[in-house]
């Protein structure tokens, strides 16, 4: 599997993913989570879209009001997705105790 | 209020860089619109918006370099030019008048000088490798003969480098009007080894019997005679002699005149009168001075005498020693006061600070001393190195880097208003190809890219026009007060200005220096001419490529 360079925003967005795995989510709400700004997430959710990392679809959430993307992670991504974490977690493990007052 | 003024603005420019998004991308861009009636507060929403629209206009760019993605064209069928009629005839209007304004300029004589000027260093280059340097000139000394001008030829022999020529010139200029004796001078100054110059000093002598120069020049004669291949050998003592009596002439002449006032009066006569407005050729008054080797005589001599000076102090004759100093000191003031250039003032302040220093010893030896602190008041004064004679022949407003600096500005300005002429150029060609009957489909669909191209490069003409006037008007000036009225005002700065450009920066006398400049600071203009010239190659390969592309690699058949 093909996977994009995976920058410590887009592990940031990956996190978020998996926290409701299976839940549609916005573009906005991921960034507001995230704290990353449009000009960042956007090329990110773009990157894993195009890897087939990432699934969008339009949704009409009003009536009158233009429809909105949103996303959620396919099966690849969540593997991705849950591998890196797990990749990450111990090295963080290793990490605490040298920065432990006791 | 102004909140809301900038959201609708930022989601104005979020869709239009949608719309020049390649259409792969285009939903993402629509997703951040859509979004961005989430955003709460105005200032957010347009935060968010310009975040959109770096992203679109980040697409749109890396669609036109990268291969893969040849269908998805900044300007694609669909695209901006290509989806409004009216937006391309507005656009063909705009490139329209800036290429008229831009031709206007022409109309205007600093900015056809400036443009010469700017294309100095390719035209001086092409000159120099067809071996012909002085076109202008010798165009301009056949114009003079054939209408008997003894002010026209005078004008072109004391440029001309053919010293030959140069001397046939003046000799012809001198028999028709007697009054242009000086021409001689100036050319004996420039090369004391012609065969004439022994004829031509004694008729200057005799027109103008007390000037110093002409003293010298003989000097110089006797000097360059001893080495006629620049060999050194010792000299004759016949020659020692005859050189010895030249140099004491000249140091005991009441006045010295270079003739240069008379040089600029003949400025004055000649261009307007043949409109012969060529800053590096009218002003060479700098080249006409004194020369080096004038300077190295000189400094000869006055060492002689302070030699001298001194074995009549040792003997105690003061008053014998004060006359030699003196004698140093007077030549050095005489030629101080009437410097016309930067060289002779140097030459003569120097000349009096070798002479005041032993003057103040001696006076402080014979005890007067405030004469003494007078001395050592000018001792400091005319010091070469304390560097406290600022007032050079010739002003300067601007300082040498500003005159540098302008000298590549310039050169830029005139590189990119060829560059952006010609991408015009081919844009019109396209556009006019394209809107004929049977056109060429390639050239058809390459419209809209063409209009941009367009618009883009006479919007760049423009816009290197203004700044070729607006960087050349102040030396324009200059060059009209010193032909007007032989104003030296700021004529160092058109001078440090001229030598900039006779060349590539980089490749100028000032070589050395200005590299160490690029080098040290990325202020230096080589290191800014490089940088510019490397960004227009590269824009210029960068729209042939896509050029390239747009007729290559897009499909055949438009869909319909």
């Amino acid at each position: 599997m093909k996977t994009p360079r995976l920058s410590p925003e887009t592990l940031l967005v990956l996190e978020r993913f998996l926290e409701r795995s299976t839940e549609w989510r916005y573009g906005y709400e991921l960034s507001r989570e995230t704290g990353l700004k449009s000009g960042t997430l956007y090329p990110i959710l773009m990157r894993l879209e195009k890897y087939s990392l990432l699934e969008a679809r339009w949704v009409v959430t009003e009536e009158g009001v233009p429809p909105r993307h949103t996303y959620r992670l396919t099966p690849n991504g969540l593997e991705l997705a849950r591998a890196k974490r797990a990749e990450a977690r111990p090295r963080s493990l290793v990490r605490e105790p040298a920065f432990c007052s006791g | 209020m102004l909140a809301t003024h900038v959201r609708q603005t930022a989601s104005v420019l979020l869709e239009s860089a949608i719309r020049i998004a390649p259409p792969d991308t285009r939903d993402w861009g629509r997703a951040i619109r859509g979004e961005m009636d989430q955003v709460d507060g105005s200032w957010a929403a347009a935060l968010w918006a310009f975040g959109g629209t770096s992203v679109m206009v980040k697409e749109a760019l890396v669609s036109l370099v990268v291969p893969g993605r040849r269908t998805q064209s900044m300007v694609p069928d669909g695209g901006l030019f290509a989806k409004s009629a009216s937006l391309r005839k507005g656009a063909l209007l705009v490139s329209g008048a800036c290429m008229l304004v831009a031709l206007l300029f022409f109309a205007a004589p600093p900015f056809r000088q400036a443009f010469r000027v700017a294309m100095r260093p390719w035209s001086f280059m092409y000159q120099a490798s067809s071996g012909n340097l002085q076109p202008g000139i010798e165009a301009l000394a056949r114009r003079a003969e054939a209408q008997h001008d003894p002010a026209g030829m005078a004008f072109c022999a004391v440029r001309m480098r053919d010293a030959k020529e140069s001397a046939r010139l003046a000799e012809e200029a001198v028999r028709l009007d007697p009054h242009l004796l000086w021409v001689y001078a100036i050319l004996a100054l420039r090369d004391p080894g012609l065969p004439e110059v022994g004829r031509w000093v004694d008729k200057l002598k005799a027109w103008d019997p007390q000037n110093g120069l002409l003293p010298l020049i003989t000097a110089e004669s006797i000097v360059r005679g001893r080495l006629p291949r620049g060999d050194w050998s010792p000299p004759k003592p016949e020659q020692e002699r005859a050189w010895r009596a030249a140099m004491t002439a000249a140091f005991q002449a009441p006045r010295i005149d270079d003739y240069l006032d008379r040089f600029a009066e003949l400025n004055r006569k000649v261009v307007p009168r043949y409109r012969f407005y060529d800053p590096y050729e009218v002003e060479s008054r700098w080249e006409a001075g004194l020369p080096d080797a004038t300077a190295e005589s000189c400094e000869r001599f006055a060492m002689l005498l302070l030699r001298s000076g001194k074995e009549f102090e040792a003997r105690g004759d003061f008053v014998g020693a004060r006359r030699e100093y003196w004698t140093v000191a007077r030549f050095g003031q005489m030629i101080d006061a009437q410097a016309h250039t930067d060289f002779e003032h140097r030459n003569g302040a120097y000349l009096q600070s070798l002479a005041y220093q032993p003057l103040k010893a001696l006076a402080e030896k014979e005890g007067r001393s405030e004469e003494a602190a007078l001395l050592g008041y000018l001792a400091e004064k005319f010091n070469p190195l304390k560097g406290a004679n600022g007032n050079l022949a010739g002003g300067s407003a601007f300082g040498h880097f500003t005159s540098h600096r302008n000298a590549a500005v310039v050169e830029v300005a005139g590189l990119m208003i060829l560059v952006f002429s010609g991408l015009a150029g081919v844009a019109l060609s396209i556009l006019i190809a394209g809107s004929v009957r049977g056109a060429w489909p390639a050239a058809q669909r390459a419209k809209p890219l063409a209009t941009l191209v367009a618009l883009a490069s006479t919007v760049g003409l423009l816009f290197s026009s203004v700044t070729l006037y607006l960087t050349y008007r102040p030396y324009w000036y200059i060059f009209q007060g010193a032909i007007r009225n032989g104003d030296l005002d700021q004529a160092r700065d058109l001078h440090e200005f001229l030598i900039s450009t006779q060349m590539l920066p980089g490749l100028s006398p000032h070589f050395s220096r200005t590299l160490l400049e690029a080098l040290i600071y990325s202020g230096s203009p080589s290191f800014l001419f490089y940088v510019w010239a490397g960004v227009t190659l590269l824009g210029v390969s960068g729209l042939a490529l896509i050029l390239l592309r747009r007729f290559r690699g897009r499909p055949h058949a438009s869909p319909p």
